[in-house]
């Protein structure tokens, strides 16, 4: 197991966004967690990045307890995140964004107070490596806000594969893009699941139903359910609160 | 760092002053040590006086009261300038956002009032005298601090030492991590910085730079009077910095240079120039919220692309 | 130390603690609306007594003087708002606090040359000027009481206006999220408008009322700006309950340290702020995502 929570709550003021979630993330495979709108999906995701800390259970992060501790080490140990809502540099380059998610985690080159940027040989290359996978190499020197909205999508998964991370958190990547953006964005995924571990968030349930390992289904905070797609397809419950809403609800 | 070498290196022949250049020169570096936090971090202080006036202090009491030679005095302002900072900087930076500029301004005021009651150490309402240098000698060198144009190179040969110090950590990488913080400071965070230690450095190098803007200005007046600790010092470097350019390497200095000109002209024909400051302030905040060194810049940049 | 001395002094607190509470409620009505902090807040609170001044002598009426001002001074609020500050918005909370910071520094000069650079003496009204002989408590000055009791009475009328009226509904509304008024169709920008007024007017009660206590100058909104910070920081920011508890607790804490301890009176209070900040960054009732 790379990561496994247990008794995850979170609560705000009284209202319980996620709910006791227990679960097991085997290493190298790819687990989908979806759920209706405001189920705690982003909520798992923001715990299990560090951003926010639990209001009780734990996080097991590759057999070492990291609850509680301050995100920045979340990031330092292998695990990150992409965001539903695009959160770069919007008044930096596309290569300087991933640059810095390279610097932010590289023990020699963070603390430099003295030697120039470009001394640091790797970060840059790193950075373009990035770029590359993600096909914004040739887009690297402009401007995020001058990006288009899929490319902008694109630019945060090669901003969280800057320190070769061993647990991909991706939410909602596809959100906002066009049906052909995000069929390269799923194959995108695809194509980084087989290095690593990934979870992913993910609305449109036909995506996930072919790529997934595993899935978890949330609701109210809630685990719903939890096993291999043919198994969640099966199951009433899932059936009743995510399928029905989902052919009536938001694509 | 060239350009504003160059500039500053040639003030005393343009200035219409030989006061105004030190003056320039002396509060361009105190609007410098602010636009690190402000223009290069986004942190809105509004207590750097606590800073200068910690760096005049400093310097002022290690000469009027221990006998300490001016160039250890000018270390121990800088030095006190900087261990306030990390004090002070330890705890605004547990609050976000405006917490942090309000934070910032009561606590610089909390060390107005302590400065205040301290009489014995800082002569109170009355400031701190008896702190005249008229030689500067550092071992078998030694010049005339009371002629203009050495007194002007001698502290300039100081602001350039942290100049260049500064530059080299904007520069670096380091520098980079500040502008991230800047940008967006949950991005940064998630990308793994430290943001907290990030933002404590900032702060203290921020504070020594003011430190030794204080510690200089102490040396040039002779005197420290108890205002450099008052709440109107923090808006002197929020306003030159912004009227300037912030987060622009030579805009505090260009900003220092406008407001004290205001300063000049304006109080020749009526004492209340400071009325025509803050309008003239406001007027930037609404219309030119990047400084005059910044829209040049920005203008330039502009045109090449 | 005698028991009714410290009670007395106590009052004494409370009293100083209400000029208090009236600038924190209007520091959060603005930051609550606004998500700004006015910086002119202390400016607004000085131009107070001197409107409170200048009606006072026009009409001789302190009464007259004590309606009068705040709404002088929240229509001067309005137009603050309306040309000044709202170009700004969009443009992050830096700029409008840079903004009013300027506002300030341009209303103390345009003070000074219409009042002069000194100070002013502003009589307590003569019906107040009395005390209360408290028995075994002392004697208690009257205006004391009634600064207390004045407070009480605009706090109540605050809360049942944010409680029960729709226009509280709509403030409170848009304070947990100011996206919401706009998909319920509200004209945000007039709510803005209305908040920045009130937030303003009630700086300038809160001066008038301290006139008399407190000495009258061009100056003396600095000190209470950063006492209303201070204040505001430890209820929290945009809790309205916040800034009435710390600012009774600030009032409090400073009389009581001037009994024991004259010279450390002025700093008790950032000791105060300093320790909460510690322990609870956000304030003693501010929401943790506001400061973190
Ligand atoms: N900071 C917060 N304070 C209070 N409530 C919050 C906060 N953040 C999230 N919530 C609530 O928690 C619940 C779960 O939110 P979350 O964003 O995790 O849902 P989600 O599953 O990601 O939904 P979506 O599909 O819309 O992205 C929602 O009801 C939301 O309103
Ligand atoms: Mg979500």
């Amino acid at each position: 197991m790379i990561l496994s929570v247990d008794c995850l709550v979170k609560e705000y003021g009284g209202f319980v966004a996620l709910a006791d979630v227990t679960a097991e993330f085997p290493r190298g495979q790819m687990t989908a967690i979806i759920g209706p709108n405001g189920a705690g999906k982003s909520t798992f995701f923001s715990l299990l990045s560090g951003a926010i800390a639990p209001s009780a259970g734990r996080i097991i992060f590759e057999g070492a307890n990291i609850t509680g501790l301050p995100q920045f080490r979340f990031a330092r140990q292998g695990i990150a995140r992409s965001y539903q809502i695009t959160n770069l540099f919007p008044r930096l380059t596309a290569h300087e964004n991933v640059r810095l998610a390279c610097q932010a985690l590289s023990a020699s080159a963070r603390g430099d107070l003295w030697h120039d940027r470009s001394y640091h040989y790797g970060l840059a290359e790193t950075a373009d490596a990035c770029l590359e996978q993600v096909g914004l190499l040739p887009r690297r020197l402009i401007e995020v806000s001058r990006l288009a909205h899929g490319e902008q999508r694109a630019l945060e998964i090669a901003v969280a594969l800057a320190g070769s991370p061993r647990l991909l958190l991706l939410d909602e990547p596809t959100a906002g893009m066009s049906p052909e953006e995000t069929k390269q964005m799923m194959d995108l995924i695809a194509r980084l699941a087989t290095e690593r571990t990934v979870l992913l968030v993910e609305h449109k349930m036909k995506l996930v139903m072919g790529l997934a390992d595993r899935i978890l289904v949330l609701h109210h905070g809630r685990l719903l359910a939890s096993g291999t797609p043919d198994e969640i397809r099966a199951d009433t419950q899932v059936r009743r609160v995510y399928l029905g809403e989902g052919r009536s609800g938001r694509g | 760092m060239p350009i504003v070498a160059a500039v500053l290196a040639l003030l005393p022949w343009v200035a219409p002053s030989q006061a105004l250049s030190v003056n320039i020169l002396l509060y361009g570096l105190f609007a410098t040590g602010f636009n690190l936090l402000f223009g290069y971090t986004g942190l809105l202080s509004f207590g750097h006086a606590a800073f200068f006036g910690a760096g005049a202090y400093g310097a002022g009491i290690a000469l009027a009261h221990y006998g300490v030679g001016w160039f250890g005095a000018i270390f121990i302002g800088v030095g006190v300038a900087g261990m306030l900072a990390l004090l002070i900087g330890a705890v605004s930076i547990r609050s976000r956002g405006i917490y942090f500029s309000m934070v910032t301004l009561a606590l610089a005021q909390l060390v107005y009032y302590a400065a205040f009651q301290a009489t014995d150490w800082t002569g109170g309402e009355n400031g701190l005298r008896g702190l005249t240098v008229s030689v500067l000698s550092l071992g078998p060198i030694s010049l005339n601090f009371l002629d203009p144009t050495t007194k002007y190179y001698v502290l300039f040969a100081f602001v350039m030492f942290a100049l260049w110090l500064l530059s080299r950590m904007l520069n670096a990488p380091f520098g980079a991590a500040m502008e991230a913080v800047r940008e967006n400071e949950s991005r940064a965070r998630a990308c793994g910085f430290d943001v907290r230690l990030i933002k404590l450095i900032a702060f203290v190098v921020s504070g020594l730079v003011c430190g030794l803007a204080g510690s200089l200005n102490a040396l040039h007046l002779s005197i420290v009077p108890i205002d450099t600790l008052y709440y109107q010092t923090s808006g002197l470097a929020v306003m030159m910095a912004l009227l300037g350019g912030a987060g622009t390497f030579l805009g505090p200095f260009i900003g220092a240079a406008i407001f004290l000109l205001i300063e000049d002209i304006f109080s020749l024909w009526t004492p209340h120039w400071q009325l025509f400051v803050g309008i003239i302030f406001m007027l930037a905040v609404l219309f030119m919220p990047r400084g005059v060194w910044g829209t040049l810049a920005g203008w330039y940049r502009e045109r090449r692309a | 130390m005698e028991l009714d001395l410290i009670l007395a002094q106590l009052f004494t607190g409370v009293a100083l603690g209400a000029v208090f509470v009236l600038m924190s409620v209007g520091l959060s009505v603005i930051f609550g609306m606004l998500g700004i902090v006015n910086f002119a807040h202390g400016a607004f609170y000085m131009i107070g007594a001197y409107v409170g001044i200048f009606v006072l002598t026009l009409t001789g009426s302190f009464w007259i003087a004590l309606a009068l001002t705040p709404i002088l001074v929240g229509v001067f609020g309005l137009f603050v708002e309306r040309i000044l500050v709202r170009p700004l918005y969009g443009r992050g909370p830096d700029y409008p606090l840079l903004l009013t910071f300027g506002l300030a520094y341009a209303l103390v000069e345009l003070v000074r040359v219409v009042f002069g650079s000194d100070g002013v003496p502003f009589d307590t009204p003569e019906l107040l000027a009395g005390g209360f002989d408290l028995g075994d408590l002392g004697y208690y000055p009257a205006y004391r009481l009634f600064v207390i009791a004045f407070t009480v009475l605009i706090l109540l009328v605050l809360w049942v206006v944010i409680e029960r009226t729709r226009f509280g509904l709509i403030v409170r509304a848009g304070a947990r999220d100011p996206r919401i008024l706009s998909v319920l169709g509200i004209d945000v920008a007039r709510v803005w408008l209305l908040a920045f007024g009130i937030g303003t007017g009630l700086a300038a009660l809160a001066g008038l009322l301290a006139a008399p206590m407190r000495s009258v100058n061009p100056e003396m909104g600095v000190a209470v700006l950063v006492e209303a910070f201070v204040v505001t920081v430890i209820g929290g920011m945009g809790s309205l309950l916040g800034g009435a508890i710390a600012g009774m607790a600030v009032g409090i804490v400073v009389s009581l340290t001037s009994l024991w301890m004259p010279q450390m009176a002025t700093m008790s209070m950032f000791a105060l702020m300093t320790l909460v900040l510690i322990i609870r960054p956000q304030g003693l009732f501010g929401r943790d995502d506001l400061a973190r």
